[in-house]
């Protein structure tokens, strides 16, 4: 059965996100290149090669998406954000060309992610960044299902790899579909077993009793 | 023996509404269930059934205490009632797991609700979701916001949690007939159009469409 | 949805029993079943065919459907047909596996039933997967599959909806009213 011991919180997708989950969190402590367009006083301390107590205007520095979006204010320019090399126009273009020769993993891996948080910052490429974003999706759908759909038994560590984390949990999502009608066909989902907390409970236990 | 399990009485309800026989009312709960398991938002609870079906049940596991052992209709029987409770808890479940998904909002809006309308969630889901919100809050607090700031220790969860996507896709039987449902288009180049949807029909299209075509019966989702 | 619950529902499906056991009629919840007599075909669901073969009191009839040279058509028709051709049960995919494991002996030429009823399966599901390629390629609204069956929906629906999930999002992302920007 689909019952899990616990159901994970699934990431937002898009310009959303959820506070609660896991891949969003991560998400949020990806660096982003940025220049800051007001000075920041007692902010120093987040600049790490400088040893100043302020960070002035037009310092160009990496911080954390979920930083770059609470200092960031769209009324008054406090922060400008470049977009990482991977949305700008020379990839854009790779991408354009054929979106199945990019490795999104090494790339990302949140590419989408990424993509969709970066059209927070006001910039005069976010329509082009939305564009290519959502066409890469479109033009790797068709790997990302054939991958999912492999024999459960092949290694698919290759197909895997180039896809960003989004991809990959679409193709977990479709491996799991095609793993619980074999598991039907076979006759093996008629079969009770222990649930996973269970087990892992007694492993626990025996690992306390060796320990 | 043969009086112990006649034929299941009638459930008459217990308003305007009109008599249901135990075959269409177990049918009911079948689509009751698909709907929730497939909808991408919490579904009016349908309390009423799930009422009747207990009542059903309990009036039968009553009658069968009185058969004796290895009677092969009260084993026909049992089985019969298995599987009910199984749609029966299976469909519970389905609420409670969306419940514990988006709970933020399916507060919000039975805090909003109108006087009178009935509520989405039934007396039990709704002290169950105030219960999980209290929970998280306090989970929180205890593990991290007490050690911020004090201007952040607040979260409003509101935001924090996303809400139901209308717009997922869903796949769908069309039990009555129905004329000129608009598809909006997905692109910019495309144009809406509408479509009819014949009885036995079956698509795959956006739930928000649809949406009051399940509440009503006239779609069931698959 | 797991496929044991697309099984539970094919459960329901009716399908004729030869009983050789006497019993009044039944009053189910669900609705009546019988009498039983000795000899005399009665239709019941599925699950209670199930048992009472496994009991021995029983030989199930197969579907109409469920013979060698009705596939064998069907399987042609569907290797032609571009969409999904019409299927003689909802259920076929789940009726053949329920019966073949629990009832082969009343069914004639078992083995070469579930190998034609394989074979519909893969050249449908093949169709299930150009379609949902073409249906996000191409950034479809709105799609018909009639004659689709609940089984073959399952085996992709999470996958296929979440792509399409992730899809919208990605397409929606630029336009006014989606930047709920969270402020927290």
């Amino acid at each position: 059965m689909e019952t899990q011991s616990y159901t994970p919180v699934p990431p937002g997708v898009g310009m959303e996100e959820n506070f609660l989950s896991l891949d969003d969190i991560l998400l949020s402590h990806e660096r982003l290149p940025c220049r800051t367009e007001s000075a920041f006083p007692r902010l120093g301390f987040l600049e790490k090669s400088a040893d100043t107590r302020d960070i002035p205007e037009g310092t160009k520095m990496e911080m954390p998406l979920w930083l770059a979006k609470g200092l960031y204010e769209r009324k008054r320019r406090t922060l400008s954000v470049d977009p990482p090399k991977t949305y700008r126009q020379g990839w854009r273009t790779v991408l354009g060309a054929d979106p199945n020769v990019v490795d999104l993993h090494k790339m990302g891996p949140y590419f989408y992610g990424m993509g969709s948080q970066l059209l927070h910052f006001d910039s005069p490429e976010n329509a082009e960044i939305a564009q290519t974003v959502l066409q890469t999706f479109i033009g790797r759908f068709r790997r990302t299902m054939d991958a999912s759909q492999n024999a459960l038994d092949a290694d698919t560590s290759a197909l895997v790899a180039p896809l960003d984390a989004l991809e990959r949990a679409l193709f977990r999502a479709g491996q799991a579909g095609l793993a619980a009608y074999q598991r039907w066909e076979g006759g093996a989902s008629g079969r009770i077993e222990a649930s996973g907390l269970v087990v892992n409970y007694r492993k626990r236990k025996l690992g306390e009793l060796q320990a | 023996m043969s009086d112990a399990l006649s034929e299941a009485s009638d459930l008459s309800g217990d308003d305007s509404q009109d008599v249901m026989t135990p075959t269409e009312l177990i049918a009911k709960l079948e689509e009751a269930w698909l709907n929730e398991k497939f909808s991408p938002e919490l579904l009016k609870n349908k309390s009423e059934i799930v009422e009747c079906v207990m009542e059903q049940l309990t009036h039968m596991e009553e009658n069968l205490q009185r058969v004796r052992k290895g009677d092969v209709k009260a084993s026909i029987h049992r089985m019969e009632i298995d599987r009910i409770r199984f749609v029966l808890s299976s469909y519970l479940r389905s609420r409670l797991q969306k419940i514990e998904k988006f709970f933020p909002h399916v507060l919000e809006k039975e805090k909003s609700r109108a006087e009178g309308d009935p509520s989405f969630l039934s007396p039990e889901e709704f002290a169950f979701a105030k219960e999980y919100m209290a929970n998280t809050e306090t989970y929180l607090k205890a593990v991290a916001l007490r050690h911020m700031p004090p201007n952040l220790q607040t979260i409003d969860m509101l935001k924090a949690v996303p809400e139901p996507c209308l717009d997922s896709f869903v796949f769908l039987r069309v039990k009555e007939r129905q004329e000129n449902i608009l598809v909006e288009p997905e692109t910019d180049e495309q144009r809406e159009y509408v479509v009819d949807l014949e009885e036995g029909s079956q698509h795959l299209m956006r739930y928000r469409t649809i949406a009051p075509l399940v509440a009503s019966g006239a779609v069931q989702l698959i | 949805m797991d496929p044991s619950e697309v099984e539970f529902l094919a459960e329901k499906e009716m399908v004729t029993i030869i009983p050789n056991f006497s019993l009044d009629k039944i009053y189910l919840i669900g609705g009546d079943l019988g009498p039983f007599n000795p000899g005399l075909p009665v239709d019941v669901p599925v699950w209670l065919a199930l048992n009472l073969k496994q009991r021995q009191k029983c030989r199930i009839v197969p579907p109409d459907w469920m013979d060698v040279g009705k596939l064998e058509e069907i399987k042609e028709l569907e290797s032609k047909e571009e969409t999904f051709a019409p299927i003689p049960s909802p259920y076929y995919m789940e009726l053949t596996k329920m019966l073949l494991n629990h009832a082969s002996d009343n069914i004639p030429k078992a083995d070469e039933i579930r190998t034609l009823v394989k074979d519909i399966w893969d050249t449908r599901v093949a169709k299930l997967r150009l379609s949902a390629d073409s249906f996000i390629s191409q950034l479809e609204a709105h799609a018909k599959l009639d004659n689709l069956t609940l089984m073959e929906i399952n085996t992709t629906r999470t996958f296929l909806l979440d792509s399409l999930n992730c899809m919208y999002k990605l397409r929606t992302n630029l336009q006014p009213g989606s930047d709920k920007s969270n402020d927290y």
